[in-house]
This record gives structure tokens, sequence and C-alpha cells, in this order.
């Protein structure tokens, strides 16, 4: 009996399992051990690849135009994705690459949870989730499947997943930043069968447009994906009328299983067999913002370590033991958002060329400590902006990676990693007088973090989506009702480097022809950094205050045809709004949630930038220059940080190197290095007390307390580096 | 067809100083697996020790085998010569540290709105004890132990990976 008349006969849930004990058996997916199609005919093969690609690329780019949302549109934030019957990924779209192995477990779900006999799996059908416990990586990521039936029998999935920028929670726009239970996360749709006969159920988009503040984006997008999913699905179809159904089975579970051998082998070409490890923080202020739940805890912080191993036959392994319990906040995570993290990484540091599917999934694994916000034991936990700690969480993967580069001599390829970047978010009345609610994408185009050969990218990236893009001013002035009065590179946001990281940007917006603006910024570390540099470069600045001015003179400003505040500038004690305006002015800390804003009010929120790489002061002098020319580095910065002295020709507003004074400056700056520090272990022993002592704030304690519970290798680890005894406790 | 590269070439593109149209060409190419050993080439004529270099872990450090005694120990070195001991043992421990914990300090990297909190964050500079160079930063939470960033398998690295005999060490 061969494949295809064998799965005729089982359900699709016996069909599951039956490759799962394939891949338990052989090690190989599908309990394919040879490569058979691509060793017999290798240019039938890739080209059979390369068209299912091209078909998804081609189904994202048409769905665009069909959606209403900038976020989509303007911003790239959309993924299709081609799956097996079983729902393992077989080739995907450019965009949000994140949803590999998400929208995997989504249709794994349905066939686990006895779908084919209720509510029935037919030609025709649609299914949507939003659900991270069953595999999404938060609300806002809408994912939507259709089967893929040939001839009677189930041949596959098309899906796709759009980033909605409205999902009608506690606080507007899509990563509901107050949810602290699911309760309040906004609208779920858990595995629903949401249309037949290829169309949207009409009660289905009756339920949208009445929970939602601006439902035309979510619905819109809805039909672009099932636009692209029927694309998808008829060409697919055209596609085994030219190849023979059997020869498309075979190929496309051989596509999975090269995909695993790839990783595995490039694993092997670039890295370094071993342990490596890295960490990161996320400070959260809320204490006595408004709005906060009873239930919620006030200000804490998280620690992330994150110990990578890398096994001789190029398996890697993934150890987040050691962080934090989940809270009653919206920043905890499910295995599949994990999921999603790990892909970020992995198409982007690894399966840049080869075939990006769920084959790498297999090639890697992860320990997710039960209870923690990597895999909370309750499914009722919010995770609405659970970017916010598996952001950072896979900017340490990244920089493990990237050690690992580093000693191979792929310096090229070596990165400092993502850094999470805050995202605005707003609702209350609109410039038009109606209601409305949305996410302010632009925080696609951050800083990233340095290379191992270069600096980073200036305002053009985010992890999440490697097409990074922030949108035209004036499309997002159509959507919110606040103008710009500018964009600008924000001097010193990269982490210093021999290699700087990128920059980001600042945005200064005039609210306008509004009464009531509510604004609720999401992922937003405060106080600590949640990033890191690398080899000797510094974390970029965690862009943690928002500046408000209320009932302000603009009015008057613009009459007199003084300057307007486009900026915070350049003077890191004073902002430009501080500066040039008057009224009421207030400088938020952590996430910006305050009470609601109106016309002639003032609001500016900075992006993120990326870590350094390497020794600043062996930063290249000139390229100072065209730092500080160009706005990226200030003058005060340049000396300080990277010790070089720099001259002001004022007549030509240009900028010299003077070089003796900063050869002499480099040697003082070591000199004063040296003077300055203490040997490691007499550092230890000094702090030693301060740790016996518990001498830390509240938040740092309890985040030992919470970590040192749920964690006894930590604990351990952590009484045995400062030789504590053993009754020690936080 | 296997891409390979010269001395020259891979010398300019870890020093980052290949036009960026080339180093764009090699970066989309597959990668020459050549690559490791004409690295290690290109580090060795740069430290100021004859010790051969046995694997890059970082700017500027590197396990080595010691032509001294004991002959053949994998220690760790900085490029200017400086020890740190067995590269089993974190090599941190034996660097000097300078914390970044006070308003002043901060300042000097991070001023105004930049600022991190010094109670719930500090920045953990690992100066090399003898040419005074940043080898690594740590933004850590006060109390967070040390990290101890990679512990190679050398011995598979070299046996099964490279396919090359890893010098012995004599204890």
């Amino acid at each position: 009996m061969n494949d295809a008349s064998k799965n005729e006969t089982m359900t699709f849930k016996e069909q599951l399992l039956e490759y799962d004990r394939k891949f338990r058996e052989t090690g190989c997916y599908a309990g394919i051990t040879e490569l058979k199609y691509r060793e017999d005919d290798p240019l039938r093969y890739e080209s059979l690849h390369t068209k299912l690609r091209s078909m998804t690329i081609a189904a994202r780019e048409m769905a665009r135009s069909i959606s209403a949302s900038p976020g989509v549109r303007e911003v790239g934030e959309m993924v299709v994705a081609l799956y097996t019957p079983e729902g393992d990924a077989i080739s995907l779209s450019t965009g949000i690459m994140v949803h590999v192995h998400t929208m995997s477990r989504f249709i794994k779900w349905m066939i686990q949870n006895g779908y084919e006999e209720s509510p029935g799996i037919c030609p025709g059908d649609i299914f949507a989730n939003n659900d991270a416990f069953i595999g999404t990586v938060q609300v806002p990521d809408v994912m939507v499947v259709v089967p893929i039936f040939y001839e009677g029998e189930l041949v596959g999935w098309a899906g796709t997943v759009a980033h909605e920028l409205e999902v009608g929670g506690i606080t507007p726009g899509g990563d509901v930043y107050l949810a602290q239970e699911r309760f309040t996360e906004g609208l779920f749709v858990t595995a629903e069968k949401v249309g037949y006969n290829d169309e949207l159920r009409r009660d289905y988009l009756i339920r949208l447009e009445r929970n939602l503040r601006m439902p035309i984006y979510w619905m819109f997008d809805d039909k672009a994906k099932v636009a692209a999913n029927l694309e998808l699905r008829d060409q697919v179809k055209e596609l085994i009328d030219d190849v023979g159904l059997d020869y498309y089975k075979r190929a496309t579970r051989e596509f999975i299983e090269e995909g695993r051998r790839a990783q595995l082998s490039r694993v092997k070409q670039l890295m370094v067999p071993g342990r490596y490890r890295g960490h990161t923080f996320y400070g959260h202020l809320t204490e006595g913002k408004p709005g906060i739940l009873p239930l919620s805890d006030g200000n804490l912080l998280y620690s992330i370590p994150l110990e990578l191993e890398v096994n001789g036959d190029g398996q890697m392994h993934l150890d987040f033991e050691g962080t934090g319990s989940w809270g009653y906040h919206s920043m905890n995570c499910t295995p599949a958002g994990m999921d999603g993290g790990l892909f970020v990484t992995l198409t982007q540091s690894m399966n840049y060329e080869g075939k990006v599917n769920d084959g790498a999934w297999l090639a890697t694994d992860m320990n997710l400590p039960l209870g923690t916000w990597t895999n909370p034991d309750r499914h009722t936990v919010a995770t609405a902006t659970s970017w916010a700690l598996l952001l950072p969480a896979f900017g340490i993967f990244q920089r493990l990676l990237s050690r690992g580069f580093v000693s191979r001599g792929f310096k090229e390829e070596a990165f400092v990693g993502q850094v999470n970047s805050p995202m605005v978010e707003m609702g209350g009345q609109s410039q038009y007088g109606d209601q409305f609610g949305m996410a302010l994408f632009e925080c696609s185009a951050a800083g990233s973090g340095a290379l191992g050969i270069k600096d980073g990218i200036d305002t053009g990236y985010v992890g999440w989506n490697p097409e990074s893009d922030m949108g035209n001013m004036e499309v997002w002035e159509q959507g919110i009702p606040m103008l710009y009065l500018g964009r600008n590179i924000t001097a010193d946001s990269g982490g210093p480097g021999r290699h700087r990281g990128g920059t980001s940007f600042t945005s200064t917006w005039l609210v306008h022809n509004t009464d009531e603006l509510t604004i609720a910024t999401s992922e937003h570390s405060s106080r600590v950094f949640d990033n890191a540099g690398m080899c000797g470069g510094y974390p970029a600045p965690t862009a943690h205050r928002h500046f408000t001015v209320r009932n302000s003179n603009i009015q008057q400003i613009i009459d007199e045809q003084k300057p307007l505040p486009h900026e915070l500038g350049n003077d890191p004690y004073k902002s430009d709004m501080e500066r040039l305006v008057e009224g009421d002015m207030n400088v938020i800390e952590g996430p910006h949630i305050d009470k609601p804003l109106q016309s002639g009010d003032l609001f500016a929120h900075s992006y993120n930038g990326g870590g350094g790489y390497g020794d600043p002061i062996e930063r290249d002098p000139l390229e100072i220059v065209r730092d500080v020319e160009n706005g990226y580095v200030t003058a005060e910065i340049a000396e300080r940080t990277h010790a070089v002295v720099l001259n002001h020709d004022k007549e030509r507003n240009a900028w010299h190197v003077d070089e003796d004074a900063t050869a002499s400056l480099r040697k003082k700056t070591r000199n004063g290095r040296l003077n300055k520090a203490v040997p490691v272990e007499e550092w230890i022993e000094s702090e030693r007390e301060r740790v016996l002592e518990r001498d830390f704030v509240t938040e740092v304690r309890k985040m030992y307390q919470d970590t040192m519970g749920i964690s006894s290798r930590f604990n351990e680890e952590f009484r045995e580096f400062w030789r504590l005894p053993k009754d020690f406790v936080m | 067809m296997m891409a390979s590269y010269n001395h020259d070439t891979v010398r300019d593109l870890i020093d980052g100083r290949l036009p960026w149209q080339s180093t764009r060409s090699i970066m989309s190419q597959y990668k020459d697996d050549d690559r490791f050993f004409k690295y290690i080439d290109i580090l060795q004529e740069r430290v100021t020790f004859n010790d051969p270099i046995l694997l890059p872990i970082g700017e500027h450090l590197y396990i080595v085998a010691k032509q001294g005694e004991p002959q053949g120990e994998r220690v760790v070195k900085c490029g200017c010569g400086y020890e740190f001991g067995h590269y089993t043992q974190n090599w941190k421990l034996k660097a000097a540290i300078n914390v970044r914990d006070e308003e002043e300090e901060i300042a000097e990297i991070y001023p105004g709105r930049h600022s991190y909190d010094p109670d719930w964050m500090e920045i953990r500079e690992f100066i090399c004890p003898g040419c005074a160079t940043l080898l690594e930063v740590e933004a850590a939470a006060p109390g967070y132990p040390i990290v101890f960033d990679f512990l190679p398998d050398l011995e598979t690295f070299y046996r099964d990976w490279l396919g090359q005999e890893l010098p012995a060490e004599t204890r």
C-alpha cells in the first residue's frame, strides 16, 4: 500500500499520530530517511518548492491590497503559509515568518480535538484563531486557515496571519497593555469555524462589528486572509494537476525533512558545539497608574536567563530555567508564542537561504519551565503583549548564536540582536468625530543591534518583521487624531561600541480635532536594559519616558510664528518640549497610561535602538565624525564614550577629528579604566556582603525570591556563586 | 561550487573594511567552509604571543594551547598576552571590573533621559588588566551572578566538525 491509499482509510487524527510515530522511530520527518525525489530529479524538486514559495508571496501581496489596515498595507504585518494535512509548515511567504509553527499548532490542535467529527473539516470551510494557548503569539495575531481538498482527500492547509490594529480589549489597540487576565484582552476567536462555502459567516462578521472599537481593520483583514488562502489553495490544486498527487505529497514532506537536515548542518557549519549563556531583564512600572486592577502586583522586574546547548549532531537546546513566574499582566507568553520567537531568530540568523519550514523546529528544542511566563500553567493568563518578554528573550538567543559565529570566523553574521520597541496604541474620539481604536505600527522600524563587522541598522529594523517599514506619516495621520510635528533620529539611542547599535527615532505629535484621546503604549521596559551589547559593546538605552504637554500654548506659538518643538532634541536633560512650549508638562516613566489628551496637547514617544559590538574606544574616529554630523551621536558622547576629540567648524557646520588629542584621550581613558577598576574577585567579596544583607530594593528582592523559589537550579547556582549558606533565603 | 576567499579578503571582511557590495555578496553566497583556519591565521598574526590559537571566544579573547609550562594547557588569553586561566573556568573572574551604579558614572554613557535606575540595574565592565581593553559589558540587576558566556566543547568541535586533531593537554 502506498502512502496515498493508506491515508484515505485513516482519520486526520490517526494520520497525525502516524506521522509522529514515524518521526519518533526514524528520527526523520514523516519517516523520510532518504531525500529520494531531491536526489532523483533535483530540478523538478526545486522547481516545485520555488513555485510554492512564489505562490505564498503572490497571495500575500494580493491580500495586502484588500486590507484596510495600514499595519498590513504599509507595514506588511502579514504572512501566508502552506501546511501538510497534519499541520506541518511546508513553505512561507515573506513578512511575519514568526508563524511557521504557531499556525501549525492551531491546525494540529483542531485535528487532535476531534474537529473532523465536529464541527467538521470540509471543502470550503474557514477556521480562525487568536488564542495563544492553542497556537498564536498574542490576541492581535489573528490566523485564518482553510483546508485544501484534492479529489475528496485533505492534502493540506493554506493559512494567513495578520496583526490586527484593534482587538477590543480593556485598553484600545492590538497589544492590550492593561490586560491582566484573559478576560480583559479583547475578542477571542478560539479555533472556530468562521465560514463555509468559501465565505465568512455573517454572524461572525456581526460579532466583529459589534465588539471592536474599529472593526474595519479586523473585518477587512479577515477578507484579505480568506482571499489569500483561497488563491493559494486553488493554485496548489492546479499545481497538483501538473505534478501529480503522489509526487506533491512526497516532495512537500521531503522539503520539511530537508529543512530539518539543513538546520543541523547549518549549525555545524556556523557554530561551535558547547554551552552558551546570557541574560537580559525587563522592568514593568505600573504602580499607581490609572486603570490598574487590584490583581496586579505593582512594579516588577523580570530576569531572563537563557542557556543554549549546541550538541555534536547540530541539535540546539534552549533552556529558560531560572526565569520568573507568570503574572497578572499582559506580558506572559505561551509555548506557541515562544515558537514564534524561535522562528523570528532562526529565519533571520540561520534559515535565510534554505527552506523555511517546520524542519527547523524538529532540529531544535526548548525547555520552557512550567509556571514561568514562558509556559503559564493556566490558560486564563493574559498574553496580549507577550512580545514584551519574548523579544528580549530571543534577543539573547541571537547573541548566543553570534558568539558561535564570531568563534567560527563568520563575523559578518554576528548580530547583537533585536530590541523590543514600544508601540503607541490609542483610542477615543477620532478626528472625524467617531469612536476609534488603533495601534500605531511605526515601531516596526527601530534600531537594530550592531553586526560583528558594521553598525546596526538605523531606524529600519525590528525582530518580528524582517521587512520592517515605519509607514508614511500621512497614512498614520489619516487614522489617528494627531498631526506629526516631527519624526527624528534619536541621538545616542544606539548602544556604543566599535560598531554602534542602530539608532531609533522619536515622534512628536500635536493632538488634533478630538476631545478625548486615550494613549496606552505597550511593551515598554522601564529602568532596566532589556537588550545588551556584545564583546565590549554597551546596551542601547531603554526608551522609557513619555513627554506630554497639556493646556499648551501651541496656538500662540503658531500665531507668533515661533519655533515649534519637532523633536525632544539633543539635550538629554531638557527636551525641546520643555524649552519651547509652555503648559502642564508631564514626564511619564514606563508605559504611558494616563488620562485622555485633547486637541492642542503634545505627545512624544521614542523607540529603542540596538546594542553595540566591541570596545567603543576602538571605533574609527572618522565614523564618529559621520555620526555627529548626521545626528546619530552627540559630540558629548563622542568624547566621553568613544574618547574622540572633535573640533567644530562653525562656519561650515563641519566636524573634524583632533587626532593628537584623540590619541592622548584614548590613552588616558585606558589608564583611567585600570585606575578605577578592581579585580573581579575583590568585587565579588564586597558584593557578597550586600547579598548576605539582602540589600536590594523591593523589586529586585522579589525577583530573586520568585526565581529562587521556582527554579532549584538557579537557587543552587546563586548560592554557589556568592558562597552563601545552604539555608540562605532572599 | 563551494565558496572560498583568500587571506586578504577574509581579513578585510572581518575588519569591516571590505566594500559593502563585496561584503553583501559574500553574505549572500554559500559559506566558505575553509574559513575557520584562515580566520585563525589572521588572528594569530595580530596577537603578541606565539601560543597557537585554538578558538576565539570574543573580540581579543582566545583559547590557546600554551607553549610554556604547563605545555599544551588550554588557557584563555587576551590579544595582549594577559592570561585568564583555564578555559573551563569563567575568564571574567580573573578580569578587572568597573561597575557603573552611580549617577555621575552612568551619565558618562547614559545621560539624562537615557539613564537607567541603579537600584534596579548596573553596568559591569570587564576590563583586561593587561591592556585595559573593554572585553565584555554585562547589564544586570544588582546581585545577579556573573555569567559564564561560553564553554565550548573543543574535542567535539575539532574531532567531529573540523576533522582535525586537537593538540593534547599534558594534564
